[in-house]
Protein backbone atom coordinates (compact mmCIF):
# COMPACT_ATOMS: atom_id res chain seq x y z
CA UNK A 1 0.00 0.00 0.00
CA UNK A 2 2.84 2.48 1.11
CA UNK A 3 4.70 1.36 -1.82
CA UNK A 4 1.60 2.31 -4.50
CA UNK A 5 1.03 5.35 -2.81
CA UNK A 6 4.97 6.41 -2.60
CA UNK A 7 5.17 5.85 -6.27
CA UNK A 8 2.00 7.54 -7.11
CA UNK A 9 3.15 10.33 -5.25
CA UNK A 10 6.97 10.93 -6.73
CA UNK A 11 5.28 10.08 -10.28
CA UNK A 12 2.12 12.60 -10.14
CA UNK A 13 4.93 15.11 -8.61
CA UNK A 14 7.39 14.69 -11.33
CA UNK A 15 4.82 15.02 -13.98
CA UNK A 16 2.90 18.47 -12.33
CA UNK A 17 6.09 20.08 -12.09
CA UNK A 18 7.31 19.23 -15.27
CA UNK A 19 4.59 20.43 -16.38
CA UNK A 20 4.23 23.78 -14.79
CA UNK A 21 7.86 24.13 -15.22
CA UNK A 22 7.88 23.59 -18.66
CA UNK A 23 4.60 26.53 -18.84
CA UNK A 24 6.90 29.09 -17.03
CA UNK A 25 9.41 28.13 -19.19
CA UNK A 26 7.84 29.00 -22.25
CA UNK A 27 6.67 32.11 -20.43
CA UNK A 28 9.98 33.35 -19.53
CA UNK A 29 11.21 32.67 -22.97
CA UNK A 30 8.37 34.71 -24.24
CA UNK A 31 8.32 38.22 -22.25
CA UNK A 32 11.82 37.60 -20.35
CA UNK A 33 9.86 37.64 -16.97
CA UNK A 34 12.47 36.92 -14.60
CA UNK A 35 9.39 35.77 -11.92
CA UNK A 36 8.61 32.84 -14.56
CA UNK A 37 12.40 32.09 -14.79
CA UNK A 38 12.67 31.94 -10.88
CA UNK A 39 8.80 29.51 -10.86
CA UNK A 40 10.81 27.77 -13.59
CA UNK A 41 13.57 27.16 -11.39
CA UNK A 42 11.16 26.14 -8.74
CA UNK A 43 8.92 23.68 -10.62
CA UNK A 44 11.70 21.97 -12.47
CA UNK A 45 13.79 21.21 -8.93
CA UNK A 46 10.73 19.96 -7.41
CA UNK A 47 9.85 17.50 -10.48
CA UNK A 48 13.80 16.29 -10.31
CA UNK A 49 13.63 15.88 -6.75
CA UNK A 50 10.06 13.83 -6.93
CA UNK A 51 11.97 11.74 -10.04
CA UNK A 52 15.05 11.09 -7.79
CA UNK A 53 12.72 9.50 -4.96
CA UNK A 54 10.95 7.82 -7.18
CA UNK A 55 14.06 6.24 -8.68
CA UNK A 56 15.34 5.39 -5.61
CA UNK A 57 12.09 3.27 -5.23
CA UNK A 58 12.74 1.50 -8.54
CA UNK A 59 16.01 0.68 -7.96
CA UNK A 60 15.02 -0.96 -4.46
CA UNK A 61 12.45 -2.40 -6.58
CA UNK A 62 14.11 -3.84 -9.47
CA UNK A 63 17.71 -4.10 -8.22
CA UNK A 64 18.85 -4.09 -4.89
CA UNK A 65 15.57 -5.74 -3.66
CA UNK A 66 16.90 -4.52 0.00
CA UNK A 67 12.66 -3.76 1.39
CA UNK A 68 14.23 -0.14 1.86
CA UNK A 69 14.74 2.59 -0.31
CA UNK A 70 18.67 3.99 -0.14
CA UNK A 71 18.51 6.85 2.69
CA UNK A 72 20.80 8.98 0.76
CA UNK A 73 18.87 9.41 -2.34
CA UNK A 74 15.07 9.93 -0.17
CA UNK A 75 17.45 13.03 1.44
CA UNK A 76 19.06 14.01 -1.97
CA UNK A 77 15.34 14.09 -3.05
CA UNK A 78 13.77 15.93 -0.73
CA UNK A 79 16.87 18.52 -0.60
CA UNK A 80 16.26 19.19 -4.21
CA UNK A 81 12.33 19.53 -3.61
CA UNK A 82 13.59 21.88 -0.73
CA UNK A 83 15.35 24.09 -3.32
CA UNK A 84 12.18 23.95 -5.50
CA UNK A 85 9.80 25.45 -2.64
CA UNK A 86 12.68 27.73 -1.70
CA UNK A 87 12.34 29.62 -4.80
CA UNK A 88 8.34 29.50 -4.49
CA UNK A 89 9.20 31.45 -1.41
CA UNK A 90 11.95 34.06 -2.72
CA UNK A 91 9.30 35.05 -5.71
CA UNK A 92 7.47 36.28 -3.13
CA UNK A 93 10.25 38.52 -2.03
CA UNK A 94 11.46 36.49 0.86
CA UNK A 95 14.11 38.63 1.96
CA UNK A 96 14.58 38.82 5.62
CA UNK A 97 14.67 34.62 5.35
CA UNK A 98 19.18 34.77 5.93
CA UNK A 99 21.14 36.64 8.50
CA UNK A 100 22.40 39.81 7.06
CA UNK A 101 25.89 39.34 8.68
CA UNK A 102 28.27 36.29 6.61
CA UNK A 103 29.68 34.70 9.55
CA UNK A 104 26.39 33.87 10.70
CA UNK A 105 25.55 32.62 6.64
CA UNK A 106 28.95 30.84 6.76
CA UNK A 107 27.65 29.01 10.25
CA UNK A 108 24.51 28.27 9.64
CA UNK A 109 25.72 25.89 7.02
CA UNK A 110 28.10 23.91 8.93
CA UNK A 111 25.38 21.74 11.13
CA UNK A 112 24.39 20.26 7.70
CA UNK A 113 27.96 18.37 7.66
CA UNK A 114 27.17 17.07 11.72
CA UNK A 115 24.44 15.88 11.34
CA UNK A 116 23.67 11.88 9.71
CA UNK A 117 21.63 11.66 6.44
CA UNK A 118 18.23 10.30 8.53
CA UNK A 119 18.84 14.19 10.72
CA UNK A 120 19.05 15.97 7.40
CA UNK A 121 15.88 14.34 5.99
CA UNK A 122 14.25 15.78 8.89
CA UNK A 123 15.84 19.24 8.59
CA UNK A 124 14.96 19.85 4.69
CA UNK A 125 11.27 18.39 5.61
CA UNK A 126 10.79 20.48 8.52
CA UNK A 127 12.59 23.70 6.17
CA UNK A 128 10.24 22.42 3.33
CA UNK A 129 6.85 22.48 5.75
CA UNK A 130 8.36 26.38 6.53
CA UNK A 131 8.67 27.79 3.18
CA UNK A 132 5.31 25.99 1.51
CA UNK A 133 3.54 27.52 4.20
CA UNK A 134 5.02 30.99 3.65
CA UNK A 135 3.96 30.08 -0.03
CA UNK A 136 0.48 29.32 0.54
CA UNK A 137 -0.14 32.49 2.88
CA UNK A 138 1.59 34.94 0.66
CA UNK A 139 -0.88 32.82 -2.18
CA UNK A 140 -3.85 33.39 0.05
CA UNK A 141 -2.78 37.56 0.43
CA UNK A 142 -2.66 38.05 -3.08
CA UNK A 143 -6.02 36.52 -3.33
CA UNK A 144 -7.95 39.08 -1.37
CA UNK A 145 -6.17 41.59 -3.10
CA UNK A 146 -6.90 40.28 -6.98
CA UNK A 147 -9.57 37.86 -6.36
CA UNK A 148 -8.17 35.55 -8.78
CA UNK A 149 -9.85 32.66 -8.28
CA UNK A 150 -6.70 30.28 -9.67
CA UNK A 151 -4.89 31.65 -6.60
CA UNK A 152 -7.30 30.08 -4.23
CA UNK A 153 -6.45 26.74 -5.79
CA UNK A 154 -2.63 27.12 -5.58
CA UNK A 155 -2.87 28.46 -2.12
CA UNK A 156 -4.47 24.94 -0.96
CA UNK A 157 -2.33 23.08 -2.92
CA UNK A 158 0.91 24.66 -1.69
CA UNK A 159 -1.11 24.39 1.73
CA UNK A 160 -2.31 20.61 1.79
CA UNK A 161 1.82 20.24 0.22
CA UNK A 162 2.85 21.58 3.70
CA UNK A 163 0.35 19.32 5.59
CA UNK A 164 1.32 16.58 4.11
CA UNK A 165 4.98 17.65 4.98
CA UNK A 166 4.10 18.09 8.35
CA UNK A 167 2.04 14.84 9.32
CA UNK A 168 4.95 12.70 7.17
CA UNK A 169 7.30 14.63 9.20
CA UNK A 170 5.13 13.53 12.66
CA UNK A 171 4.88 9.77 11.07
CA UNK A 172 8.09 9.08 12.41
CA UNK A 173 7.18 9.73 15.95
CA UNK A 174 4.52 7.00 15.63
CA UNK A 175 5.99 4.47 12.65
CA UNK A 176 4.05 1.73 11.09
CA UNK A 177 0.65 4.31 12.28
CA UNK A 178 -1.54 5.33 9.19
CA UNK A 179 -0.25 8.94 9.47
CA UNK A 180 2.64 8.11 6.51
CA UNK A 181 -0.08 6.81 4.14
CA UNK A 182 -2.16 9.63 4.62
CA UNK A 183 0.61 12.46 4.33
CA UNK A 184 1.02 11.08 0.93
CA UNK A 185 -2.59 10.92 0.19
CA UNK A 186 -2.36 14.94 1.34
CA UNK A 187 0.06 15.35 -0.85
CA UNK A 188 -1.13 14.06 -3.84
CA UNK A 189 -4.17 16.18 -3.63
CA UNK A 190 -2.12 19.60 -3.13
CA UNK A 191 -0.48 18.68 -6.50
CA UNK A 192 -3.29 18.03 -8.22
CA UNK A 193 -4.37 21.04 -6.50
CA UNK A 194 -1.90 23.36 -7.82
CA UNK A 195 -2.29 22.23 -11.33
CA UNK A 196 -5.92 22.92 -11.87
CA UNK A 197 -5.71 26.55 -12.49
CA UNK A 198 -2.23 25.95 -14.42
CA UNK A 199 -4.09 23.53 -16.75
CA UNK A 200 -6.22 25.90 -17.73
CA UNK A 201 -3.79 28.49 -18.75
CA UNK A 202 -4.67 28.69 -22.89
CA UNK A 203 -1.05 27.56 -24.88
CA UNK A 204 -2.27 27.44 -28.20
CA UNK A 205 -1.17 30.85 -29.60
CA UNK A 206 2.11 30.59 -27.14
CA UNK A 207 5.20 29.96 -29.39
CA UNK A 208 9.17 30.41 -28.29
CA UNK A 209 10.00 33.33 -30.68
CA UNK A 210 13.56 35.06 -30.83
CA UNK A 211 13.11 37.38 -28.85
CA UNK A 212 15.79 38.49 -26.36
CA UNK B 1 -1.54 54.83 -2.59
CA UNK B 2 -0.03 54.60 -5.48
CA UNK B 3 0.03 50.93 -7.34
CA UNK B 4 3.83 49.77 -7.74
CA UNK B 5 4.36 48.78 -11.20
CA UNK B 6 7.26 46.10 -12.31
CA UNK B 7 9.12 47.02 -15.55
CA UNK B 8 7.31 44.57 -17.39
CA UNK B 9 4.28 46.47 -16.49
CA UNK B 10 5.17 49.18 -17.85
CA UNK B 11 6.02 47.82 -21.17
CA UNK B 12 2.31 45.90 -21.00
CA UNK B 13 1.09 49.67 -20.23
CA UNK B 14 3.06 51.20 -23.50
CA UNK B 15 2.11 48.12 -25.64
CA UNK B 16 -1.82 47.86 -25.17
CA UNK B 17 -1.77 51.67 -25.93
CA UNK B 18 -0.49 51.41 -29.04
CA UNK B 19 -2.94 48.50 -29.96
CA UNK B 20 -6.19 49.63 -28.30
CA UNK B 21 -5.86 53.32 -27.82
CA UNK B 22 -4.86 55.00 -30.51
CA UNK B 23 -4.80 59.00 -30.96
CA UNK B 24 -5.14 58.10 -35.02
CA UNK B 25 -3.84 55.70 -37.04
CA UNK B 26 -0.73 56.99 -37.70
CA UNK B 27 0.32 55.74 -34.01
CA UNK B 28 1.05 57.52 -30.58
CA UNK B 29 2.73 60.31 -29.83
CA UNK B 30 5.76 60.46 -26.84
CA UNK B 31 3.77 62.84 -25.27
CA UNK B 32 0.14 60.80 -25.45
CA UNK B 33 2.34 57.50 -24.23
CA UNK B 34 3.44 59.89 -21.28
CA UNK B 35 -0.02 60.66 -20.25
CA UNK B 36 -1.75 56.80 -21.02
CA UNK B 37 1.32 54.63 -19.24
CA UNK B 38 1.97 57.27 -16.75
CA UNK B 39 5.49 57.35 -16.99
CA UNK B 40 8.32 60.11 -16.95
CA UNK B 41 10.00 61.36 -20.29
CA UNK B 42 13.45 60.17 -19.76
CA UNK B 43 12.43 56.35 -18.49
CA UNK B 44 9.83 56.23 -21.47
CA UNK B 45 12.75 57.21 -24.20
CA UNK B 46 14.97 54.39 -23.56
CA UNK B 47 11.51 52.05 -22.91
CA UNK B 48 10.32 53.02 -26.49
CA UNK B 49 14.26 52.72 -27.80
CA UNK B 50 14.53 49.10 -26.62
CA UNK B 51 10.97 48.33 -27.77
CA UNK B 52 11.53 49.68 -31.28
CA UNK B 53 14.68 48.29 -31.36
CA UNK B 54 13.39 44.76 -30.62
CA UNK B 55 10.83 44.91 -33.44
CA UNK B 56 7.93 45.33 -31.00
CA UNK B 57 6.89 48.88 -32.15
CA UNK B 58 7.08 50.61 -34.96
CA UNK B 59 8.61 53.96 -35.34
CA UNK B 60 6.66 56.26 -37.80
CA UNK B 61 8.09 59.87 -38.85
CA UNK B 62 4.75 61.73 -38.90
CA UNK B 63 5.76 65.64 -40.41
CA UNK B 64 8.65 66.28 -38.63
CA UNK B 65 7.05 64.04 -35.30
CA UNK B 66 7.89 60.05 -34.41
CA UNK B 67 4.45 58.28 -34.04
CA UNK B 68 4.91 54.63 -32.37
CA UNK B 69 3.02 51.93 -34.12
CA UNK B 70 2.83 48.45 -32.15
CA UNK B 71 4.24 45.82 -34.79
CA UNK B 72 2.66 42.08 -35.86
CA UNK B 73 5.73 40.66 -32.83
CA UNK B 74 4.76 43.62 -30.57
CA UNK B 75 0.90 41.99 -30.67
CA UNK B 76 2.24 38.27 -30.25
CA UNK B 77 4.09 39.74 -27.30
CA UNK B 78 1.12 41.29 -25.89
CA UNK B 79 -1.00 38.18 -25.83
CA UNK B 80 2.02 36.50 -24.54
CA UNK B 81 2.47 39.28 -21.65
CA UNK B 82 -1.60 38.57 -21.06
CA UNK B 83 -1.46 34.80 -20.62
CA UNK B 84 1.55 34.34 -18.22
CA UNK B 85 0.57 37.53 -16.49
CA UNK B 86 -2.92 35.47 -15.51
CA UNK B 87 -0.54 32.31 -15.17
CA UNK B 88 1.59 34.28 -12.64
CA UNK B 89 -1.45 35.72 -10.72
CA UNK B 90 -2.45 32.11 -9.95
CA UNK B 91 0.77 32.04 -7.94
CA UNK B 92 0.40 35.59 -5.98
CA UNK B 93 3.12 36.26 -8.29
CA UNK B 94 3.37 39.17 -11.09
CA UNK B 95 5.53 39.10 -13.60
Amino acid sequence: MEFLLENILNMVGFLVGLAIGIMSHIGFRNTGSPTLFRLSIAFFSISAGFFIIWSGYMLEDFVTKTGSIERWIQTLGIAIQTAGYFFIAFSHSIKSFFPKSSYFRSVGIIPLFLVSSVQLEHIFRSVSFILLAYGAIETMLSYFENRNKGAISVAVGLGLLALGEFVGWYSFVFPESILYPVSMIIKIGGLVALFIPVSKVPLTKMKFDDLE
Amino acid sequence: MAEYRTHMKIIGDILATTRDDLQDEDGASVTYLIRKANISHSRISTILKTLVSQGLLEKVDNQGFNKYKISQPGREFLEAYYTFTNFADNFGLSI
